[in-house]
């Protein structure tokens, strides 16, 4: 049986977290906006209007084609790319054709059996965002508010070879955008985009056959699906005598397949020319210079870090570096804790992920800052508070802001640690439950969680579980 | 001897691109027009190109602001630019697929 | 004192002492426009009143609520003290190709009959700010495609107020015949192969093509976004100069508007041309012409007239102190029109793409079943022939498999053009000009009708012009005489890149060397006519 090997290609739109726009002063995030209210008549295309470049545009284009370790271009040139359509007030696109900002680059994947996968980059290039729109009863209702929102469109080379690993790469691309700050990468706010060219080919060759676009996916779910089941439909067409023809595939988020769009064979020739209404981007060896040097460090190195000197998991590692807050908060804890940092991972990964998913916010966000963290891992090593208390803390400090000292005492939720008071806690719940103890005495061993259950009751869950329960052992004996 | 660069069919097939429908006596003025027009291009080709001359877009090269400042900057007026169009719907233009379901009467 | 006589320098000088009121300037010049104009360019006209065969038919729409309120303020302003600026209470035209608020902008289409911008050009603006005040929007060849503005969907079309039997030249036709029948003392028009200086040249006239960049290009309707440059054009040099102050300078709504400072014009005029080294080429002497079928290229030697009037002025500047340096090879002008014809329609067609019927301008009332056929006659029906025409060459020469042969070579052969000039600019070169002097066409007008639908014949009537588009550099047409028909002569100086101020001082030493010239007396035959029937 012939085995086949998936021909991936990723295009990418990434919507750049700039104020406005990128030719003019309107702003660049209008979700939710009602239609038509944040635009003018640049960006509407009226005649005699004229684009201004955005210069922030530029610096997060470079700043992300660094961080893509792509070759930033000091002199990039704006095109025309022509073609109608009623979202297009100019009746053209300005794009990036010849002179795009950053020339290849490459993205390390790690993949989840533990190895690392390079793609490479092709492009990365300037744009602006068309428009909006929707068809009700017959009648084409266009929106310009996204128009000229500023884009950067990123090309792989297709290095991919499953939809598994596409959705590796959009995962940590996704990642990065938001690590260094120059998109909010929101696939379903449409900050990110992204079109799979798909092709097959028999594993061992090396040609590349016609491949198909499929266009519209809106999660990184459905790259991974659609992918998939285009390979397969590929495969069933070659297996029957048929040829792929290149298609471009529209997702269909509600059914979960893929329609035929249209035929590649009649796409516009975009006529693509030179922008005579702007300069030329200019970034001088300075500024490269600088912008690379202002690249924090990426996530697979800190990740990488994380494991070597943090002796972590690369689990937890994985974990710790998804978010770049995350990880500046882990290591400002670990640093303030001064003791183990696997510690420190777990509580973070069990209880300020928990917190964090519960409040919608981000680590930086929070109100229990790295320091309370460290204070209340310490409280619970030396034993001053137990476990269960430590974990209540944590969101008690988020929500009053106090220090996790002042709670403890003013809420007197110091551990039980006198063994006199527990004692006699311990002994009148033997006391008040006579038939349990006869039960267990009778042999129900499992009867010991109910009997600790009821002292940490009666302790507010103060007591320090193991002590209770060697306590508990004894009295019953 | 006519240079007939210009076919009907690729006369068509620019006609197309550019979004226009002709009249058949305005199509044959024009592209006879334009074979004419390409006549007098034709020396362009013929041109010995002087290779240390790079191609110019401008002429002159511009020393102009070539950027602005990342400010939002409130078009005070939207409204004024819907207003010029030909058929809008709820704040939105509207572009009737088929004549027939124009909502207005023109 | 006759107000249309005045110069603009003269009327701001009366306005601002308060000799003159602005209110009175603005009826003066509607006046005069209610004398000699007829009727304004309308679409589908049929008129055939033979009163209209002798008027000048400059604009497109008048503005006189607009006018009038603009006078009041300056007025108001003059009354209190305050500055009323530059050309305070002066007349202007604009050409109706400028975005001017509340207005209809036309372009002289179909396309935008009804277009009301809710913004205004800048070099408008600057102007209005200036104290100038808005009396009409001139007529044009539409979208400013073409030489004669014969192809305006307004109809009339600008005459010639030398002789109405002639084309005004375009595509800034209506704004020269306004300035020429004295309707206002200055207009604005703009220059993309020689839209200024052809027209300017044909009526009779100073127009100027700033360098490219000098002037804000935004509210300017583009054709070639790469060539268009807004100017002056006025009766006198002094005008010219003390309009391009009023407008110059960079604007951040135009990236392409150049941040190098605006000279003192107005200085310049007074500097003589003593020990100016002032340049004639052999290859301005002809031009070059393709047979229409074959391609063949002829060479025709342009009006004799013509050449002998750049001689004559070359002889004036010599005898007024100027250095004169025959022999100028400028070898690769006579590409100017085959390159021109591939840049300009490339920028163009992209340019026009924005009008489909969708969100301003025309839309087709006719039946339609999908989007393309509502672009497809939206288009058909609101562009004229000219326009269809830039389109489908713009379309072809640009196409993937062409744009190599056609629009990348015509790119090298801009720089090649460019090369030539800043050659002989170059102070360590062999000619070190300080300006280059040539004719601005190769005849003067020609007949209505004669060369119009001759689309190639038409365009080389810009084959002296072209080059200084083609580099960006400044140029101004400026009156050199008249032939034997009593028809307008035009002479052309070309300077380096900024330097209008070599331009300005090179047309006054020639101005002045020639006042008593008896040409300088004869008036157009419309202005002879009306003096006749007053």
């Amino acid at each position: 049986m012939t085995q086949y090997e998936i021909i991936i290609g990723l295009e990418t739109h990434i919507q750049l977290n700039t104020r406005a726009k990128i030719f003019c002063g309107c702003k660049a995030d209008s979700w939710g906006d009602e239609p038509n209210t944040n635009i003018c008549p640049v960006c509407s295309g009226l005649p005699g209007t004229l684009p201004v470049l955005n210069a922030e545009a530029v610096q997060k284009g470079a700043l992300l084609a660094a961080a893509m370790h792509a070759e930033i271009n000091p002199r990039s040139i704006f095109d025309r790319k022509n073609y109608f359509y009623p979202d297009l007030p100019k009746g053209y696109q300005i794009t990036q054709f010849f002179e795009p900002i950053g020339k290849g680059g490459y993205l390390d994947l790690d993949m989840p059996d533990g190895a690392q996968k390079r793609v490479r980059i092709n492009r990365l290039h300037l744009e602006e965002d068309a428009g909006k729109t929707k068809i009700d009863h017959g009648v084409r209702l266009v929106d310009f508010n996204r128009c000229g929102v500023p884009l950067i469109e990123m090309v792989t080379e297709p290095d991919l070879r499953s939809g598994a690993e596409a959705a590796q790469y959009l995962t940590q691309l996704r990642q990065l955008l938001r690590w260094i700050g120059v998109s909010e990468a929101d696939m379903e706010r449409g900050h990110l985009r992204c079109d799979a060219n798909v092709s097959i080919r028999e594993k061992g060759s090396t040609v590349l056959n016609t491949k198909t676009e499929i266009k519209n996916v809106n999660s990184i779910d459905a790259v991974r699906l659609g992918i998939e089941m285009e390979a397969k439909r590929q495969i069933a067409e070659v297996e029957a005598g048929r040829k792929v023809e290149s298609w471009t595939l529209d997702w269909d988020a509600e059914k979960g397949v893929l329609q035929k769009m249209r035929s590649k064979e009649t796409e516009a020739d975009y006529r693509y020319f030179r922008e005579p209404d702007l300069l030329p981007a200019l970034l001088s060896t300075t500024e490269i210079e600088r912008i690379k040097a202002s690249l924090p460090e990426l996530p697979l190195a800190r990740k990488a870090r994380f494991i070597s000197a943090y002796q972590l998991s690369a689990y937890d590692s994985d974990i710790l570096t998804s978010e770049r807050g995350l990880s500046d908060y882990f290591e400002s804890t670990v640093a303030a804790y001064g003791g183990e940092p696997k510690i420190v991972a777990n509580w973070m990964i069990n209880e300020l992920l928990r917190l964090i998913k519960e409040k919608g916010l981000e680590a930086s966000q929070l109100r229990i800052t790295p320091l309370h963290l460290s204070e209340i891992i310490r409280l619970v090593d030396s034993g001053k508070i137990n476990a269960a208390t430590g974990k209540l803390l944590v969101s008690k400090v988020d929500t009053t802001g106090q220090s996790p000292a002042q709670i403890v005492q003013s809420e007197g939720l110091g551990a039980i640690s006198d063994d006199s008071e527990l004692i006699a806690i311990v002994d009148a719940v033997i006391a008040d439950s006579p038939k349990e103890v006869e039960s267990f005495k009778a042999g129900k061993e499992s009867l010991l969680g109910w009997f600790l259950g009821q002292v940490m009751r009666r302790t507010g869950g103060k007591a320090d579980p193991r002590r209770a329960r060697e306590l508990m052992l004894e009295r019953l004996k | 001897m006519t240079l007939e660069k210009i076919t009907s069919e690729l006369f068509e097939k620019l006609v197309e691109l550019a979004q226009f429908s002709l009249d058949p006596a305005e199509s044959e003025y024009l592209r006879s027009e334009l074979n004419h027009q390409l006549a007098a291009v034709k020396e362009l080709s013929e041109i010995p190109i002087d290779v240390a001359v790079a191609p110019t877009t401008h002429g002159l090269e511009v020393e102009g602001a070539a950027s602005r400042a990342d400010e939002w900057k409130l078009y005070p007026n939207p409204d004024s630019i819907i207003a010029l169009a030909p058929e809008s719907e709820e704040g939105m233009i509207a572009v009737p697929d088929v004549a027939a379901n124009r909502k207005t009467a023109q | 004192m006759n107000y249309t006589d005045l110069s603009a320098f003269e009327i701001s000088q009366k306005v601002r002492s308060g000799e003159i009121k602005a209110v009175e300037m603005v009826e003066a010049a509607l006046a005069q426009i209610a004398a000699v104009d007829g009727v304004q360019g309308q679409l589908d006209y049929k008129g055939q009143d033979p009163a209209q065969d002798d008027k000048v038919h400059a604009f497109i729409s008048l503005t006189s609520d607009l006018a009038r309120s603009q006078a009041a303020e300056v007025d108001r302003k003059v009354a209190e003290g305050d500055d009323p600026g530059l050309l305070a209470g002066v007349p202007l035209s604009v050409k109706d190709i400028f975005c001017v608020e509340h207005t209809h902008t036309t372009a002289a289409s179909r396309m935008l009959a009804n277009f009301e911008p809710p913004y205004t050009a800048t070099a408008v603006n600057r102007l209005t700010q200036a104290g100038a005040l808005l009396v009409g929007k001139t007529n044009l060849d539409e979208f400013t495609y073409g030489s004669s503005s014969e192809s305006s969907a307004f109809q009339p079309c600008p005459y010639n107020p030398w002789n109405p039997k002639y084309a005004a030249g375009g595509s800034s036709g209506g704004s020269a015949a306004a300035v020429a029948a004295r309707e206002t003392p200055l207009s604005l028009g703009t220059d993309t192969g020689g839209s200024i200086r052809q027209p300017s040249a044909f009526c009779g006239v100073v127009g100027l093509k700033p360098t490219y960049s000098r002037v804000s290009r935004y509210g300017l309707i583009a054709f070639a976004s790469s060539f268009d440059c807004p100017g002056p054009i006025t009766r006198d040099v002094r005008d010219a100069a003390l309009m391009l102050q009023a407008i110059a300078g960079s604007d951040p709504q135009d990236s392409t508007s150049s941040t190098v400072a605006p000279s003192d014009y107005r200085s310049a005029l007074e500097q003589d041309v003593r020990g100016l080294r002032i340049g004639l080429s052999p290859d301005y002497g002809h031009i070059s012409y393709p047979d229409t079928e074959t391609g063949e290229i002829s060479y025709q030697a342009i009006q004799r007239e013509v050449s002998q009037a750049v001689f004559n002025a070359a002889e004036a500047l010599a005898r007024a102190g100027a250095e004169i340096i025959e022999n100028v090879p400028m070898p690769n002008s006579r590409f100017g029109i085959p390159a021109y014809f591939v840049i300009s329609r490339v920028e163009a067609a992209s340019n026009l793409h924005r009008f489909d019927g969708v969100k301003y301008g025309f839309r087709t009332t006719h039946p339609f079943n999908d989007l393309s056929e509502l672009y497809r006659l939206s288009r058909a029906e609101g562009f004229g022939v000219q326009p269809k025409l830039r389109i489908l060459m713009g379309m072809y020469v640009s196409a993937a498999q062409h744009a190599a042969n056609y629009y990348q070579r015509a790119l090298k052969v801009r720089a090649m053009i460019r090369k030539d000039l800043t050659d002989a600019f170059n102070p360590k070169g062999a000619y070190r000009l300080d300006a280059l002097l040539t004719p601005t066409t190769p005849t003067t007008a020609f007949k209505r009708n004669d060369v119009f639908g001759n689309t190639v014949l038409m365009q080389y009537s810009d084959q002296m012009t072209v080059c200084a588009n083609h580099a960006g550099m400044p140029a101004i047409t400026i009156p050199g005489g008249l032939d034997q028909a009593g028809l307008p002569i035009g002479i052309q100086f070309i300077a380096n890149d900024f330097r209008e101020d070599l331009l300005f001082r090179a047309g006054r030493a020639f101005e002045t060397a020639t006042a008593s010239a008896a040409w300088r007396a004869i008036k157009p035959i419309v202005l002879s006519n009306q003096q006749v029937i007053s």
